[in-house]
This record gives structure tokens, sequence and C-alpha cells, in this order.
């Protein structure tokens, strides 16, 4: 089976979900071709990546690579490109938009193919009928920012998608539920979670009691993250006389707003940030820490999320989207509202106050969790299984 | 006696509303002001201020060819001595010929600077006489410096050379001593304005739910995010209000942020408007909200205050330098949602009389304190004492 994944770069080192997902379809013997806007990052795996026409810059070079892409399209694939043409005018698209359409995806047309699969719901805008047109089975991932977030700014984004019969993945029950009240029949949505390499992460309890407590996040430095929240309740550890230290792990544009905050707040002394790091650096950041934040306010899912309970930290997460499918409160870590630093505080607080023993028992389930139900190999499954049944 | 040149240097032209009226005044007070750097649209100043400025590719070469010439003919001594200043600069030679050539040409008596992070980029003007000010605003010292340690040293060492500083508030010259900037170079001077063209009206006309405006560009440092969350608390008390935010219509974060909190039809963002158009906004809101974590001293307060619109601001930076709590305005503290909520609700709970007694006092101190030509006359002297030294 060939399938084509269409993605806005070539994954980097953290996105394991799909390296993993390229890794298991390919082990399954399918063929995998990977559609990007920017190759900026090496990818190690054997793997064909076709470039989409750079359509940004300089007005008249983007002018004549239009022209020439439009050119090949008509010359070289010209029943899917009318194809494409025919079912977007059927589609009320207008002449002029259908043109670039056709530009846009004229990169995909090249290759024969059993699936065209959007890695992400925004990159499935415009290019509604590109798989149709090279008459291959279509299916969509919805992975975060792209349901919760993009249509916030970009109202009914998703109407024309959602009016196609096409196979959808998503990686919570809560996306699942949401895309039902859209309209889109349950049996053409898939839950699949993400997933870790167990292998690479080894359990490593610290129930000690240190004399400040050690906490770490992993996010990118950006609002969505709630990092300013975060920062919040821990001043409210700090004015209860808990010595505490926080690393953050991860870059982002929102640097120098967090760095003002913790000046202003006073917890200079507190707080790292580590800036990113490699996954052997991060390792060892992890397990050195007793307690695991992720106060987002909006997370897909979240896999740094299950890298920390597989390790065997205490993980507090916010209950944004699929947190709450991450953690089970109080089982396996401890779910709290967001937007909320107060409850934050006095939940760091209590998690401080555990027993050596009642931490034990939470950082067993939760890494017997993530074994069980988050294994690399069931994603692999689930995956082959998504292509073959629909 | 006015010096002959001064000038106001922001990188581009048009610059911001304060800068442009410090312009406009400068020039109507019998200054010769020149501006200097990058159009970003046409405007038509008086005949006192003469613009040296490039905009696109064509302009550059226009700029780069003209002052060339004109420098090898004219003041070739100096060309050469700029020449070797640029040759050690880094990046591009091209460009910063196109930059400092006209000003060398021109050669102001005083090169007033309206970013302290752009100081780097003209301390050289001192080898030619000129005098340099800094105008001490905002982020630039309140909150750069801190989150970039680079930066923070570059300040240091070269805030001590500066002539003369102008500073926006005291809370920012306080802010300012630790790189170096020497208390007795630095005066405060405030914002201007001119109460002529801000009529004082006092709207008696009963909302029908309280209106609440922010304005201003849509950057964290507005603390918006807090003013949402204040939202939400109001909304969770049944508290009848409807908040506008001109300046951050299509900012993720408060999109977002407004579903999440289910704040959807009381919450609405706007486009920037024209200045006229905001004086009648903030004519028909019952509060003007400023919920900054950082401020030098935000205008669009003073503009409220003199305008007769009821304000409530967080205590950051300068602004208790304006307002007095519960005597010509309001101040809680910042990032601090419930405090926010809680003193919307007291605001509205206050009878006419007490509302138009804090508009009043409010207005005198805009007119005591802010008045556009003594500001003017301070700008006028901190020239001089450059000038005299």
């Amino acid at each position: 089976m060939k399938i084509g994944i269409v993605l806005p770069a070539t994954p980097g080192y953290s996105e394991t979900f799909f390296t993993n997902k390229i890794k298991g379809l390919q082990e399954h013997g399918y063929t995998v071709v990977l559609f990007v806007n920017s190759d900026k990052h090496t990818i190690s795996l054997p793997v064909k990546i076709i470039k989409a026409p750079n359509l940004s810059g300089n007005s008249g070079k983007v002018l004549l690579r239009s022209l020439l892409c439009l050119l090949k399209s008509f010359l070289f694939h010209f029943s899917a490109t009318m194809r494409l043409f025919r079912l977007n005018a059927n589609d009320k698209i207008s002449f002029a938009k259908n043109i670039k359409i056709i530009i846009a995806s004229s990169h995909i047309f090249s290759k024969k193919l059993d699936w065209l699969h959007f890695g992400f719901g925004t990159m499935a805008i415009d290019k509604e009928n590109v798989a149709a047109a090279i008459q291959a089975k279509m299916a969509v991932s919805f992975r975060g920012f792209d349901h919760y977030v993009y249509p916030e700014k970009n109202k009914n984004c998703y109407q024309l998608l959602f009016s196609k019969k096409i196979q959808y993945h998503v990686l919570s029950e809560g996306m699942k539920a949401d895309l039902i009240k859209k309209g889109i029949i349950e049996t053409h949505i898939e839950k699949i979670t993400p997933a870790i390499d167990m292998n690479l992460f080894e359990a490593n309890l610290n129930t000690e009691k240190t004399t400040s407590l050690k906490i770490v996040s992993i996010a990118r430095l950006h609002w969505i993250k709630g990092l300013d929240y975060t920062l919040e309740a821990l001043a409210l550890v700090k004015q209860k006389g808990i010595q505490f230290h926080y690393t953050i792990i991860g870059e982002g544009q929102e640097k120098e707003r967090l760095q003002f905050l913790v000046h202003q707040l006073g917890l200079r002394n507190e707080v790292t940030f580590a800036g990113k790091l490699n996954p052997e650096e991060v390792k060892n950041v992890l397990q050195t820490a007793e307690i695991y934040l992720q106060y987002s306010h909006q997370e897909g899912f979240c896999n740094a999320v299950l890298e920390a309970q597989a390790m065997g930290k205490i993980c507090i997460v916010s209950d944004a989207d699929g947190l709450q499918e991450n953690v089970i409160d109080t089982v396996t870590g401890f779910v709290v509202p967001k937007r909320n630093p107060l409850y934050l505080a006095s939940k760091i607080m209590e998690v401080n106050r555990l027993s050596a023993i009642e931490k034990t028992v939470i950082s067993v389930a939760a890494m017997e969790r993530v074994k069980t139900f988050f294994n690399i190999e069931n994603q692999k499954v689930a995956f082959i299984k998504f292509y073959e049944k629909n | 006696m006015y010096p002959k040149k001064i000038a106001v240097y922001s990188g581009s032209i048009p610059s911001t509303t304060f800068i442009e009226r410090m312009i406009e005044g400068l020039a109507s007070n019998g200054y010769k002001v020149s501006l200097f750097g990058l159009q970003l649209k046409k405007k038509n100043y008086s005949k006192n201020v003469k613009v040296y400025s490039y905009s696109n590719q064509l302009s550059k070469l226009y700029i780069l060819l003209k002052y060339t010439l004109l420098l090898s003919l004219f003041k070739a001594s100096d060309k050469k001595k700029l020449d070797v200043i640029i040759a050690n600069k880094k990046n591009n030679a091209t460009l910063h010929k196109i930059k400092y050539y006209p000003v060398l040409y021109h050669k102001p008596d005083v090169f007033h600077l309206q970013w302290a992070k752009s100081l780097e980029d003209w301390i050289w003007l001192q080898e030619f006489g000129v005098k340099i000010i800094l105008s001490l605003r905002g982020t630039h010292i309140t909150i750069s410096p801190i989150a970039n340690a680079t930066l923070a040293s570059k300040y240091k060492q070269l805030f001590p050379k500066v002539d003369a500083f102008h500073s926006v508030s005291n809370s920012v010259s306080n802010e300012a001593k630790q790189y170096g900037a020497n208390p007795a170079k630095t005066k405060v001077i405030y914002s201007g304005l001119n109460p002529e063209k801000m009529p004082f009206m006092i709207n008696t006309s009963e909302n029908k739910s309280l209106k609440i405006l922010s304005i201003g560009r849509s950057h964290w440092v507005k603390g918006y995010s807090y003013a949402l969350e204040a939202c939400a608390l109001l909304k969770k008390d049944n508290f009848d209000f409807q908040y506008t935010i001109i300046g951050a219509d299509k900012e993720e974060e408060l999109l977002f942020q407004r579903a999440q909190l289910d704040l959807e039809s009381q919450v609405y963002f706007e486009k920037s408007i024209p200045f006229e158009t905001i004086i009648n906004k903030i004519h028909q809101a019952d509060i003007l909200l400023l919920s900054s974590v950082e401020e030098g001293i935000a205008n669009v307060v003073l503009e409220a205050m003199a305008l007769g619109t009821i304000v409530i601001s967080t205590n950051c930076g300068g602004m208790d330098e304006v307002i007095t709590d519960g005597q010509n305005g309001f101040l809680v503290p910042i990032r601090n949602p419930k405090a926010m909520a809680d003193k919307i609700k007291n605001v509205a709970s206050l009878s006419e009389n007490e509302k138009k007694d804090i508009k009043t006092t409010a207005r005198k101190t805009i007119e005591n304190q802010h008045d556009f030509d003594s500001k003017i006359h301070e700008m006028s002297a901190l020239y001089n004492s450059v000038l005299e030294n």
C-alpha cells in the first residue's frame, strides 16, 4: 500500500508521533511519501520527500514558478488536474482560487497513492478535493491546535472539509465527540492516541524527600502552554515557604514575557529556562525531577506527559482537552482545572506532602498504564488497521 | 536663543502619535526639526520640519548616491572618519551608509533618540560634536534589558556617555539608573496634551450594560489576558457589561481565551482606528481599563482622563504618578483579575456625583501636569542645557 502524508515540514526530533508512525507503516511493508512545505529538519528514515512549490517571496519569481507548476500539471497529469478543477468548481470555488489550489497541490499529482493523509486539519484546507483528484482515499488527522485554536480565528474553515466523506484520525475521545457534534459519522473517526517507545524511558522513582522540590515542564514557550499561570502558581507556593526549583525545557516566542514575569514574581532564583535540549539531556533533567507540570490551556494529548509518566514522575496537568485522558486524576497523577493558579498551587503543595508510599503507588500506576495503553507497538498496529479497514 | 537644528529620531516616519505631536510642537516653537529614517507613509509637516527619508530600494540608492557625493564634495574628512566607524561595524556597511550619511551631512545640534535600543547605532555622532539626548520610554527600559543580558550590559556601557536623558516618568528614570543613566542628567517630562483638542464631556447617558474599553497594540505587556480573566469573574457574578479592546483584533491568544472563557457575547476585539474616532469611543465608554503589566505612563490613560472617562489602571510603572486611587481614577494591583473585577463593580456602583467628582479631578490633573505647551518648554530647556554645556 502507498501512503502519502501531507505535513507542514519534515518532522523534527521531538515530533516522535510522525516518525513512529512512518516507521511502523514501513515495517509493515507500506511505502510512505512525505509532502512537505519545508524540509528544514533532516529525517533519518528512508522516506521519499516531495516539497510543495514555494509560493512566497519575490512576486516575479512566484509568478514564474506558478506558471511552471501549472504547465507541468496540465502536461503530465492532465486527468488529475482536470478532475481537481471540476471538483473544485462543483464546490463553487472561484476560478482564480481554483487555479491557485491546482498550483499549490501540483507536487502531489506526481504520485500514485492509495491514501492521501493530511497530518493536520489545517493542511487539508483548500486541498479538500486533491485526494479524489488523484483517486486516492483521504484521511485527516486532528492534533490539537488545528482543532481547538485555528478555527477561532478562521471561522468555518473546515466547512468544506466536513462535507466530504473521508476518514478522520483524532488523539482523544474529546476530539472525537467534537467531530461528531459537527456532523461527522462516528464510524469515520478513529481515535489513536500518541504513544512512546517504552525502551527509551527508564523508570526512576524519586521518592526521597529533598530540601528543594524539583519541578519540570517541557513546553514550547508559547501562550498555549499556560506557563504564565504556572509561574503565578509557583509564586504562591514560594509565598508558603516551600523551597523548590522549576526548570522549563523549551524555546519559543514568549521568552521575554515569561522572563519578565519571573522577574516580577521574584522567582529568578527558583526558575531556570533550560532552552531546547537534546533527548538525552531532557531525560537527565527529568530523572532528577519529582513533579512534572503541564498546565496548558489546550493540549491535543501531549507526549511529554506520557514520557514523564513512563519515567515515574508525578504529573500534575490541567484539564485541557486530551490531558484529561492522558492522566487519570488521583490514580496516575493529578488533573486540575485550567487557568486557576490558586488551585494549581494548592495541588503542588498537596503532592509535596504525600508520603513516599503514596507517591510510589501513583508512579507505578502511571507507568503501568502508559506501558499498557500508550505503547508504540499498539500505535503501529492501530494505524495499519486504520488504513486496512477503510 | 533656540538651537538651529534638532533631529528627532525614532527610526520610522511618521512615528507614534505622541512623538509626532512633540515634533509639531517643537516646530511651532521655532525649532528646525529634522527627521531621518524609513518613511512608512507620506505625511505633510509644517515648514520647520525637514524630512530626509528613504522607503524603497530605489530611494535608498538615491540617498546613498546623493549623500556620498555631497559628503565627498563638502565634508570629505568627516566622511572619511565616519567610513572608518562604519567599517568597524559587523553588519551591512551599505545600509549603515544609507542611515548615517544624511545625518552626518545635515549634522543637527541635538540628536534626540526616541528608543534606547538604537543608542549603539548612533553614539558615534558625539565624535562629530552632536549632542545625544535619549528618551527613556516604556519597554526598552523596563522589560527588554531584564530579559536580555547582552542589552543590559550594552546599556551599562553606553548610558554614561549620553549627554542628557528625557524620561517619560519617574518610575522609568529610576529603572534606568541601574544602567548608568545619571539622575542629574535626567529630566522627567511627562507627555503633553492639548486640552483644546480633548473636549471634556461627562457622559451621563446610562449605558444599558457597563461599557468597558481598552485601547492599545496587541502585546503581552498590555495584560489583556488578565482583563479577560476579570471579565470571566464578572460574568460569573452575572454582572452586566461589555468589554471592547481596540487594537487587538485577530490575536489568536485572545480569541482562544475569549472562546474558552465563554465570553463571546461580552468581549469584542476591534482593529486600530484613527485618533478622531478614538476620542468618540472614549467618550462613549463608562470605564477606560488599563490592564498592563508594565508602562511608562500610558498615553491612552491621559487622554481618557482629559476626555472625562473614568480610568481603572493597574498600578504599574509610572501610573501612580498620574492616578491617585479613588481621587482622579482607580488603581489595582498588576496581574490580579479578582482585584480588577472588584474595582469595576465598585466603580459601577458609584453615584453620578461621585463619578463627576472623579472625572473633574482627572481633567484638572491633566491640565496641570500634562499641559502640552509647558511640556514643549521643558523639552526646550533640556535641549538648551546640553547645548550650553
